[in-house]
């Protein structure tokens, strides 16, 4: 009887075991940071050329299907994802940002801000991205905050976002993108204006 | 000591099945409960479905862009003497027509920026023919994205998008002839 639970115990406790590493490992596992992952990063921003292909590894491919379901592959788009400031600490809420870039070597562009749950974060103010077109040519910039502040020329609502990353999206890469990401990309900076409680920086 | 051998190769072998059990299937599963959950939101089979501006109230996926316009269209080619004609209405600006297979690859995908695009989808398994993709799994999703990052051109693309088609045909059985 004694050896038959041993090997119960086995049979469970390796199906556990299995089971939770394979969450974990992809990302998956609740509370696990899905954008701690990827195979590429420019300046914290972070990205996994593998994304749609089959060749995906299988922790990729279950990690994009949970929170980027329907990427394109990088001859078509590719995704970059910062979930912190210049100075490394976490994007929330309750803290007002800067983001600043310039021109980006693809076709089009877009800076758009999610929540935890890689959901656009519920609220009304239709102002959850900038994108090329409206970034214009040349040096751009706009306010990260959860409420429109005063003579900003774009605004990105943080507003019921809590805990938020942005990302990246990269329409029609330029080769040398794809072959040299790190020579080739300037990506956008992140630089905290200041958080409810502090002195504006 | 040795007795625990047996149970502990047991542990070891029931974690290793279930870990790669767990992430070859997870993607599969995944996209299955995507497809019921934009079947519940009336993406219909062999359709385009005319979309509502993402928005945090109207989105279906996670991650997807304010700034585009999505046009969603679910197939099923288990019929193998079925094809799904697709056709994606000329645009201006950037769109594009990609496919999605059940395992959430990206088997194909068209750029269409100031053209229309007519192409074929045929069941796994098919010969590959001009003017037609292969499908690598029975099930999938078409998408067609379209740059439209205000509700001017949002509206534009949803007029567009009326061109747009998604159909399941039966290929014609060819004629055996005399021998």
């Amino acid at each position: 009887m004694r050896r038959f639970l041993a090997y119960l115990f086995a049979v469970v406790a390796g199906c556990a075991l299995g089971l939770g590493s394979a969450l974990a490992m992809a990302g998956l596992w609740p509370g696990a940071n899905p954008l701690a992952f990827g195979d590429v990063e420019v300046d914290g921003w972070r990205s996994d050329f593998a994304i749609g292909s089959e060749a995906a590894d299988p922790y990729t491919r279950a990690r994009v299907a949970r929170h980027g379901l329907l990427a394109l592959a990088k001859t078509e788009a590719v995704y970059f994802t910062r979930t912190a400031d210049d100075a490394g600490q976490p994007l929330r809420e309750t803290c007002r940002y800067r983001l600043s870039g310039g021109a980006m070597p693809a076709g089009w562009w877009s800076v758009t801000l999610y929540d935890a749950q890689s959901m656009l974060p519920p609220n009304t103010d239709e102002a959850l991205s900038i994108d090329a077109s409206r970034a214009g040519a040349g040096r751009w910039e706009a306010v990260i905050a959860p409420e429109r502040p005063l003579g900003a020329g774009h605004w990105i609502s943080s507003r019921n976002a809590g805990a938020f990353d942005l990302t990246l999206r990269l329409y029609m890469p330029e080769a040398a993108l794809l072959e040299r990401p790190l020579h080739t990309l300037v990506p956008p900076q992140i630089e905290r204006i200041g958080c409810d409680g502090e002195d504006a920086a | 000591m040795r007795r625990w051998l047996g149970p502990l190769a047991v542990l070891l072998v029931c974690a290793a099945g279930v870990h790669l059990a767990a992430l070859q299937l997870a993607p599969g599963f995944i996209m299955s409960r995507a497809m019921a959950a934009l079947a519940d939101k009336r993406v219909v089979l062999h359709g385009f479905t005319a979309p509502l501006r993402v928005s945090p109230q109207t989105q279906n996926v996670v991650r997807s862009s304010p700034d585009l316009y999505y046009a969603l269209c679910r197939y099923d080619l288990d019929d193998p003497g079925a094809q799904v004609t697709v056709r994606m209405e000329g645009w201006p600006d950037y769109q594009s027509l990609s496919f999605f297979d059940a395992r959430t690859d990206n088997f194909a995908t068209l750029r269409g920026t100031g053209q229309d695009v007519a192409v074929r989808l045929l069941p796994p398994g098919s010969t590959p023919e001009e003017g037609a993709i292969v499908s690598p799994t029975p099930k999938g999703v078409i998408l067609i994205r379209r740059l439209a990052p205000d509700a001017a051109r949002f509206a534009a693309a949803t007029e567009t998008g009326k061109g747009d088609r998604c159909g399941l045909e039966h290929k014609v059985a060819a004629d055996p002839g005399q021998g």
